[in-house]
């Protein structure tokens, strides 16, 4: 009875074959193997001399090769190699910023392209423009545009890309596109005060329009 | 905060020359050493030190502050040294031993320099055997086994120098030690 359970052991023991042994021996010098395998492992080896042996050599070899002596640099080394370098490094901090970030770099410049073809194209009619039923009381001075006290307009004032100033009356609704409105006191407008930001609406078009182009290629 | 290598290459890509200066003097002799057991030559080792910190200095733009600045310089290094050990096999045979002279391959018929350093003078008939044996390996081997044992570095450190899975890295390093292993079998 004690005899056969020692046997059964003993087989247990031998159970780890020589190459899983020997991967084994690799894991451990690595620094990874598992406890349990450890331990079979050592079984092992006190079981099997051929083993053993290599392991041994594993072991010697190991320690041989973290003895090398590290090799230092002749002098005079880092003076050479100081020397030779280009001259001064241009500090493209630019170049390097758009390598490191190619999405955000193209959004950029896209952006730039928008916008430097939005300025050129909006300053082309940046002109003053007056529109109403009777101009002849109003007066225009550089970008103003002013219905002076006492005096009115009989219907509807349109004023484009300037200031309205009104300090008589206007008859209609006073209308500013891409301007300022300033009321005086003596100010009376019969119809509504209406200010538009053309620009918004403008950016809006150029956007949808340039998105169009994309999509039907035309 | 950033270690000392990556900040100073930080200044260096500004311009500051100090800067470069000082990770020259950081890293020149672990260059060294890698090259010089990489090539097994000083000639050489010392030419491969001088292109890496070239290459380095021409490309800070494109250091990636995210990684460890030695894992980049190692890189750097490694690939120059593999690049002339390719070249150099493909010129004239060093790998295969000469008839009849035991131990006795192409590499011993390199140039020899007689600028032996003294802290080589000494040089135990050991440290004689096991650099002879490291010089026989296989490139792909060598490689890794140099970082694992010259530079001490861990097996996920040597996957990112050499951009290959760390799985790559441990069979090389088990093959690179058997081959040692039956290189000095007799010999120790």
């Amino acid at each position: 009875m004690w005899r056969s359970l020692s046997a059964l052991k003993k087989k247990g023991m031998a159970d780890m074959k020589c190459n899983v042994a020997v991967a084994s021996m690799h894991d451990y010098l690595d620094g990874d193997l598992p406890r349990e395998t450890a331990l079979s492992l050592r079984e092992h080896l006190s079981a099997c001399p051929e083993c053993r042996t290599r392991f041994e050599q594993l072991e010697r070899t190991e320690a041989l090769l973290l003895a090398v002596p590290a090799a230092e640099a002749p002098a005079g080394l880092e003076d050479r190699i100081l020397q030779s370098l280009p001259g001064k490094r241009r500090p493209a901090a630019w170049t390097g910023w758009v390598r490191r970030h190619p999405a955000a770099s193209a959004a950029a410049f896209f952006l730039i392209v928008m916008l430097t073809s939005f300025v050129a194209m909006w300053n082309q009619d940046r002109q003053l423009s007056v529109a109403g039923p009777d101009l002849d009381d109003v007066v225009i001075e550089g970008h103003t545009v002013t219905v002076p006290a006492g005096k009115e307009v009989s219907g509807d004032l349109t004023v484009a890309n300037g200031t309205a100033m009104v300090l008589g009356d206007v008859k209609g609704n006073l209308t500013v596109i891409d301007g300022q409105v300033t009321l005086a006191s003596t100010a009376h407008i019969a119809g509504h005060v209406k200010t538009i930001d053309r620009a918004v609406d403008w950016v809006w078009y150029k956007v949808t329009s340039w998105f169009g182009t994309i999509a039907y290629g035309s | 905060m950033n270690p000392l290598d990556t900040r100073l290459a930080k200044l260096a890509r500004k311009g500051d020359q100090r800067a470069f200066a000082e990770i020259v003097g950081l890293y020149k002799d672990k260059l060294y050493h890698l090259a010089y057991r990489m090539t097994g030559n000083r000639q050489e080792a010392e030419d491969v030190v001088q292109d890496t910190f070239l290459r380095v200095h021409k490309n800070l733009e494109r250091y990636d502050e995210n990684q460890k600045f030695s894992t980049w310089i190692y890189r750097i290094a490694t690939n120059l040294c593999i690049d002339r050990l390719r070249k150099r096999r493909s010129t004239y045979s060093l790998d295969a031993e000469s008839s009849g002279h035991e131990g006795l391959d192409g590499y011993s018929m390199l140039p020899s320099d007689d600028r032996t350093p003294e802290s080589e003078l000494l040089l135990s008939e050991t440290q004689r055997l096991i650099r002879e044996a490291m010089e026989t390996l296989p490139v792909k081997y060598k490689s890794v086994m140099v970082l694992r044992y010259m530079k001490e570095l861990s097996l996920q450190e040597i996957s990112d120098v050499l951009d290959m899975p760390v799985t790559t890295v441990k069979t090389r390093v088990h093959r690179g030690r058997e081959f040692l292993r039956k290189k000095l079998e007799h010999k120790l």
